[in-house]
This record gives C-alpha cells, structure tokens and sequence, in this order.
C-alpha cells in the first residue's frame, strides 16, 4: 500500500522551446500568470527580476535564459512556477504550464548521455508517458546561485 | 523552555551590571553591600532555574558563586583583582552553558573555575578577618564612631514611584547620606509585607537634623537604636528571599516572534492602505465633491492612525543599547589582560534605543571593532608614554538617535591606522591600491577578505571574523559603517543603522523607467541640477554644490540603463561635506511609507540592492543600499578608469 504511493509521485508538467518537463507537484507553491517582472539590475543573466508572491520576495529564473535558449516574449501562456526547495523559493518562468499527471517510478529512466546535450545535470531523470517524453527537472541545480559559465558555453557551443 | 533562557539572560544580565559597578571598587573601597546583595540574589535565583532545568554544571558553578559573593557579603575575604576575574569568568561560563544547551551542544567544562573559587574561599579562612563590615560588626564601629564624639543617624529609603518621579532613588538617598557623614553601614531591608527599603548607618559630626527636610528627599532620619535581635538585614542577606529584589510588576515578557507577527500584518496593512488610497484617489472624480471629501477624510485619518500605531509597535520593539554595552567592558578587561595594554572603556547614551532584532546583530560587530581597536589600535603603555599620551587608552562607546537612525560610535585614542603598512599588505594580496587612500579606502581595503595586518591571526582580532564580515552584518542590517582615521591620534568607526527595520519612510524615485526606493533617512536634501551644469573631473562627473562640489552617481549608469533625456534632473544628495555624493534619478516620484522586504535569496545578492517593497499594485520595487551604490560606482569607474584618464591628458 505505501509501496504504490511512494511509486507513484504527482508531477506539473511545462512547455519549454517545444519540449515537455516536469517537477514534482510537492515542491511547486503555485503557480501565476507572468505579470510585471521588476529587473534587478546587476544579477546573473538568467534571472529576470523578482516579483511579490503571496507577501514574499521571490527571484524569477527565465528557464529559458537558463538552459540556453533564445528569449522568447511572455504570452497569456506564460507562467510562473513558484517553487520551493528548502528554504528557498524561487519562481521559474516556463512557456506554458496546464497538466498534472501521476507518473510511476517504473516510467523514469536516468537522463540519458545522448539526449541531454544541454547539460544532463539540471536533469533529474527522463519519463515515458504514452508517446511523450517527459524531462524530470532537477530543480536544486536549477535554482544554484553560482554561475556556471562553463556549462551555459558548453550548451551555447553545442547548439 | 524560552522563559528559562530569557530567565537566564534578565538574571547575568542583571548580575553584568553589577559588577561592572563593582569592578570599579576593587582594592580601593570596600564594595557596596548593596551591588554584592543585589549579585548574590541573582546567583541564588540562577542555581534555583538551573536545578529545575536540570543543568546541573550550571548548578554547581552558580552555587560556588554563590558561597564565595556570600563571603564576600560578609566580609570574610576582601573583593581582589582575582576574585573579580573570577567572578566574571563565572558569569561568563554559565552563559556559556545556558547557550551550549540552548544549541544542544555539549557545556563547557567548569572544573577550573570551581578550583578557582575553592582557592578565593581558602584564602578566606587563612587570612585575618578583614576589617569587620558585617551588620555583627555595625555595633561596634558604632560604638567607635560614638566614642569619637560623633552621632550615628539611621536613614531609611523606601522607594517608591512617586519618588522616582522626582528623581528620588536609592542613589539620591545614598548620595544625601554620605554628605550627612561616613556611611558605616548600608543595606536594603525586607519589611514585613514584602515592602523594601535601604537602610543606611551614617555617623556624622552633625549633632542635629532637619527631619522635615530629608523627609522631602523620601528619607526617614531617626537617631540609631541598635536592635536587640539580630539585624534584620543580616537575616536578609543568610536566607536571600526569593522575593525578586526589583522586579517591576507592570512589565510583560514578550515572545518576539509575536511582535514580528504583529508587524508583518501591520506591514500588510500599510500596503492595503496604499492600495485604498490609490483607488479612492481615483473614484473620487467620479463622486459628488461632499462624498469625495469624506472618503478622503476617512483615508487620511486613518493614515494618520495607522502610522500612531506602527510608531508604537515600533516602540515596544525598542529596547535600550546599554545591553550590548555592557558586555564589552569584560572582553576589554580581558583582552587588556592578555595584552598587557592599559585600558579605561567609557560608556555614553547607553539609553539610546534600538528595535530588538538589531541588537542581537549587533553583538559580534560591536565586538569585533572593540577587539580590533585593542588589538591594532592600541599602543603599549610605553609607547604612549613616549608619544606624550597619558599611559592609559581610552576606548568610547557612544550612541545616539539622530532623526530615524541610531548611529553608534566605537572610537580610541591609539596609534591610527598605519596606512603605509595596509597599502603595502594590500598590494602584497593582489589588491588594487591608490596612493593616498583616504579613511574610506582604507576602510575598503581592510574589510577585503583575506586581509589582516598582523601575520599570525592573533586571538585579539582575529579568529576568521574580519572586518568585512562587520561590514557583511551592517550592511544586512540596512545600515552602513565608516571609519574616521588619523596618525597618532586614534580611529573612529561609526555604525549608522535604521531604527527598525520593517517599516521606513522613503523616496520613490525612477531612473531607466524603473522606480526605486531610497530610505529617506540617508537623503539629507534634494536638489535639481540642469544637464548642462555637470562638469567632469578626472572620472567623475560633478556639479557646484555649496561653495564646493558634489560628486554624481547616475543610477542608470550603475545599472545599465537607459535614462529619460532631461535637461534637469534631481539629484538626492547623501552624506554631509566631503563624503556627500548626488544620486542622480530621472525623477523624484513622491514620498511613502514602505514596507522592507528582504531579499535573501543568494541569486538576488546584488550589490546596492538591500531589499524590495510594494507599493500596493502588485509589483516589487527595489530598495537601494546606498553604501552598495557608492561602491558599485567606484568600482566600474575604475574599470574603465584609464581610458578616461588618457582622454583626459588630451583635453
């Protein structure tokens, strides 16, 4: 009985650059539509500004921006993430966010070399839904502060 | 378990302040069985929460304590330079214990010090009883003072409300009764019904006194009777009443985390009051004019009344800065100890208040700039002799409340710093380093990590805390440290920090089509400088200011952005004479009160950003740090400071 409900975890899945991902529902606040962005001037790149969420002060992370891909404009789809990890709670802008689905440990696969060109680490695991292939964030290393130039250049170089 | 460790805190805090009273009478007087009486009860009541608690290290120290401020009471060994290093060593381990619990950390061991006490204690037995002080020993002094041809006067004190109002205390009674004569005798008395009063023996050679007149001063005089049973105050002094000595019934303990809820909703209410103003403002064109006017009256009342009430959340939120004070004297007695330097620490506006959550902050800084100013600062008796200062040095602690800020100076009268040699370690480090840096640079300079004038890190100073980490905990704290230095004559450094943190007035200014917040208490005045006006220097851009000049930061050049073309800008002018610089902004968008929100997240550690707020649309705008700000603009400056200079040479 445990068993099946450890298996089987409940997950957001998110549009980035055509591509499906997911995080685990437990670490997501909640999500907004992506409002007014206040920019703060002098932070890593990928990071768009901070917004109020729910009386908190919480930085926004253009995943986009933080994966290597091109900037996109914000659309009624757009949305923010908030989600929390420790202490931390930072919000992820994604491209558009609308599902949740139960995903079984049986379906995910370690990330896999040949797939992840674009820095396997901020990947947690790799899931078949039906037909779709489904990318498990790792949100820890998504969120790190430190900015790692050689894995943006390395991502940048390979496209 | 919070009432045990504020129970421990009110309890050393209390036992700190008396012996810094006491300190002063080592080996000159005797000490005033008043402050002994006042440190014994206090030990008493430790070894009575400690055993409840169950900290049974703490037990035993605290009753050693005990035995030994009990001889010391009676007078059975004089108070030495020892006993008192004892004595605070104590205090200070129990302090110890009391937080290595709280962390759940293993306690410090207090063998030594027991041995050490148990060596005061022998002393005791050994030595010729001193001079007999003790209530047993009152009659016969009397009877000497007597046989002198001199009266005895017993004065009672009982102190109450209505005479401190008038300024009338225990103090204003002893002063009264050591003008009257020689106090042979002082203690405060328990009286039947828990009612206390100070009783003082005083033999004078005043053969009468206005009875009427000292009893305008609160104080009974009667000729002294000596009573035929044991003195009551001998009686108090054996069996220490639990009855606190001055515990003022009309305080409450406050958890402070509740206060903190109490001022996050206050901080919501502040918003949703801007948010009700902004949206009347805008039905009131649609409104009959009398309906408008209501609302209006309504909103700005209850502004009004809001503000009542955060200036008194504030209020209980402050607590005197005297706390923090206090520990210091005993880090200086011992590091002065240790050093061999000779140290006097003076102490003003211990009164001056600060909200709470400061002072907790505030600890370590304080300590480390008074251990940095032993360490560095200080000259050996010698040199200071040989540099025609008097042998002693003098370390001063001031505070004071100016508008919202409260500033607190630590100074001394040392050497200064030794900018030849801080230049030569900084450049040895790696650092950029102009040739005649001033107070601020060197300030910069020494906070860098990894900087230490001395090769070995001495316990003084050093210990892995440097200077940058005071500057890392003023800054988190919303405020900022400057030093004031010179040759021979000693160095100043000035904390400047915000009354309390959650709640502050500020100018909402934009630049670059962003708006920001500037605390308002760091403007000291705003003024409009037209674009043509603005001269550059060297790197710098400034504008005539008041029979001098004012360097300007541009906002939008610090955060790269594009300002609005203006032909007239204001500019907010911080700091006063030759530290003041302009902050440049596109406009001055109003006045507000905001509400500080942190931002703690280690992907918004920016510099010249200390926190966010909302204005009640929803949407965060940036508090500026202004110290940040100042730097960040120096250090691009020097980024693409040659370049300009070779422009310059072509000019």
């Amino acid at each position: 009985m445990t068993e099946t409900l450890r298996d089987t975890d409940s997950y957001i899945l998110f549009e980035l650059a055509n591509t499906t991902y997911a995080v685990q529902s437990r670490d997501v606040q909640h999500m907004e539509m992506v409002e007014h962005i206040t920019p703060v001037p002098n932070a890593p790149p990928h990071v768009e500004g901070v917004v109020f969420s729910r009386g908190q002060v919480v930085p926004a992370i253009n995943l986009r921006l933080r994966f290597g891909f091109a900037r996109a404009p914000y659309t009624l789809r757009s949305r923010l993430i908030v989600v929390q990890v420790g202490q931390r709670r930072v919000g992820l802008i994604v491209d558009a966010a609308r599902e949740f689905r139960n995903i079984t440990a049986e379906a995910i696969r370690p990330p896999h070399e040949s797939i992840t060109g674009l820095s396997g680490q901020y990947l947690a695991g790799i899931a078949n839904i039906g037909d779709r292939v489904v990318l498990l964030l790792n949100i820890p290393e998504v969120i790190k502060s430190g900015v790692d130039v050689a894995a943006a250049e390395l991502v940048l170089a390979e496209k | 378990m919070d009432d045990f460790y504020a129970e421990c805190d009110e309890h050393l805090g209390d036992v700190r302040s008396g012996l810094l009273t006491l300190e002063s009478a080592i080996g000159k007087q005797a000490p005033d069985p008043s402050i002994l009486q006042r440190i014994f009860r206090n030990f008493h009541s430790l070894k009575g929460i400690f055993g409840m608690a169950g900290l049974q290290l703490a037990e035993t120290l605290a009753h050693r304590t005990e035995d030994y401020v009990r001889a010391l009471t009676r007078n059975e060994v004089p108070l030495s330079d020892e006993g008192f290093g004892a004595l605070t060593a104590a205090t200070e381990r129990l302090e110890q214990i009391v937080v290595a619990h709280r962390e759940k950390k293993p306690a410090p061991d207090i063998a030594g010090l027991l041995d050490r006490f148990g060596a005061l204690l022998e002393k005791s037995q050994d030595a010729t009883p001193a001079v007999a002080r003790s209530s047993a020993g009152l009659e016969q002094r009397v009877a000497e003072a007597r046989a002198r041809g001199l009266r005895v006067w017993q004065c009672l004190f009982e102190p109450s409300a209505v005479l401190a109002e008038k300024s009338l205390t225990v103090n204003s009674a002893r002063a009264r009764a050591q003008e009257l004569g020689e106090i042979l005798h002082s203690a405060p008395k328990i009286e039947a019904g828990g009612k206390i009063s100070f009783e003082f023996v005083v033999a004078s050679p005043s053969a009468e006194v206005d009875q009427a007149l000292w009893e305008g001063e609160g104080i009974q005089i009667h000729e002294y009777v000596s009573p035929a049973a044991a003195p009551a105050s001998a009686a108090s002094s054996e069996s220490a009443p639990p009855v606190a000595f001055v515990a003022p019934s009309h305080v409450v303990r406050v958890d402070l985390t509740r206060l903190d809820e109490l001022m996050r909703i206050m901080g919501d209410m502040v918003v949703h009051r801007a948010r009700l103003e902004e949206v009347s403002n805008r039905v009131a064109a649609l409104l009959p004019t009398n309906e408008a006017r209501a609302l209006q009256e309504v909103n700005i009342a209850f502004g009004r009344e809001l503000r009542n009430l955060r200036d008194g959340l504030m209020r209980v939120r402050l607590v005197p800065v005297g706390e923090i004070f206090q520990r210091l004297p005993f880090v200086v007695r011992d590091l002065a100890h240790e050093t061999g330097k000779r140290i006097r620490l003076s102490a003003t506006g211990q009164e001056t208040e600060i909200d709470k959550y400061l002072v907790e902050r505030l600890k370590d800084p304080l300590l480390h700039l008074v251990r940095n100013s032993v360490a560095h600062g200080i000259e050996t008796s010698e040199e200071r002799v040989a540099a025609g200062k008097p042998p002693e040095a003098t370390i001063s602690m001031r505070a004071t409340t100016v508008g919202e800020t409260v500033l607190i100076e630590i100074s001394d009268d040392g050497r200064g710093v030794d900018t030849e040699r801080v230049i030569a370690r900084a450049r040895a480090a790696g650092m950029a380093v102009t040739d005649r840096p001033d107070s601020d640079d060197l300030l910069e300079l020494i906070s860098q990590p990894g900087f230490s004038t001395r090769d070995a890190a001495d316990r003084g100073a050093g210990r892995g805390v440097g200077m940058g980490a005071v500057q890392d905990a003023v800054r988190d704290m919303g405020g900022e440290l400057t030093m004031r230095t010179e040759r021979g004559q000693g160095t100043t450094f000035t904390l400047r920090l915000p009354l309390t943190l959650a709640i502050a007035d500020a100018l909402i200014i934009a630049a670059g089509g962003q708006r920001f917040a500037m605390p308002q208490s760091v403007v000291q005045e705003i003024t409009t400088a037209a674009a043509d006006a603005v001269k550059s220097l060297e790197q710098n851009e400034i504008i005539a200011y008041r029979n001098g000049i004012l360097p300007l930061i541009r906002l939008s050049t610090v955060f790269g952005l594009t300002p609005e073309p203006r032909r007239e800008f204001p500019v907010l002018v911080l700091g006063t004479g030759l530290n003041a610089v302009g902050i440049v902004a596109d406009r001055v968008i109003g006045q507000r009160e905001i509400v500080v929100r942190g931002v703690n997240d280690p992907l918004l550690k920016v510099p010249a950003i200390s926190g966010a707020t909302e204005l009640g649309d929803g949407r965060a705008v940036l508090i500026l740090d202004t110290n940040g700000l100042i730097q960040t603009a120096r250090q691009k400056r020097e980024r693409r400071g040659p370049g300009t200079q070779f422009e310059k040479a072509y000019d």
